[in-house]
């Protein structure tokens, strides 16, 4: 395999080597200042996680309700514990979450939770009848003790749908490095 | 329910007063087993009421 050593100026070095397959490739540095992405990071490592309720929840009525999430499907960094989100790594995260619940008799407001408080309003509706909520909101959190919960305001006392994991569920990923 | 005992309490309250959308109350329950509680109280005229009178 052929490659490039590059030492550094007082201890280890940077090796640049070609695969021994077929063809030729270029790569092409940007024309600009900065630290070249690798797989290690952590823009393309970052957390992220999936998970969902595993049984159906009681809402009580004219409150915010935090939204259980039991059963964690994958969590990359090992963030997500007790239905909130605490990333370890500083960033922007995406977050998307799905509420089934009703039947509803009245208004109703999934929404993200920062740190305890009111964050962003999501999907906001008023009608008589099972439904599913939808949310999606980018959150900026500190790497330390910034975290994450989903609540649903719900104008009369019902219950989620939660028999499996495609009914009520929360996934969120580092978009952006801070 | 902690809604009810405040419509009990001051019966001028409705809906709207606890509403996302422009409501000046804030009922919390953080599903940990300990119920709903009074988050935020910022109603212009009625005084936030005390544990006792919510017993």
């Amino acid at each position: 395999m052929a490659q490039i050593s590059i030492a550094g100026d007082t201890s280890g070095a940077i090796t640049i080597a070609a695969p021994s397959v077929a063809g030729t490739n270029t790569l092409t540095l940007p024309a600009a200042t900065g630290t070249v992405l690798t797989s290690a990071s952590t823009q393309v490592t970052g957390p992220a996680f999936s998970a969902y309720s595993n049984s159906n929840q009681s809402l009580t009525a004219s409150a915010f309700n935090k939204i259980l999430f039991q059963v964690s499907e994958f969590d990359t960094n090992s963030n997500f514990a007790s239905s909130k989100f605490t990333p370890t790594v500083a960033g922007y995260y995406l977050i998307n979450t799905r509420l089934a619940a009703g039947p509803f008799n009245g208004e109703c407001v999934l929404t993200f939770y920062k740190n305890g408080a009111i964050y962003k309003y999501s999907q906001d509706i008023s009608l008589s009848t099972n439904y599913s909520l939808h949310g999606s909101a980018l959150i900026y959190c500190n790497g330390s003790t910034d975290y994450i919960e989903i609540y649903v305001y719900a104008g009369s006392a019902t219950t989620t749908a939660s028999s499996n994991s495609a009914y009520t569920w929360v996934q969120g990923y580092l978009a952006r490095s801070a | 329910m902690l809604y009810e005992k405040l419509i009990k309490l001051y019966p001028s309250l409705t809906p709207q007063d606890f509403s996302p959308n422009g409501g000046t109350i804030i009922l919390q329950n953080d599903s940990d087993g300990k119920g709903d509680y009074i988050k935020e109280w910022e109603h212009s005229t009625l005084a936030k009421p005390t544990d006792e009178e919510l017993a």
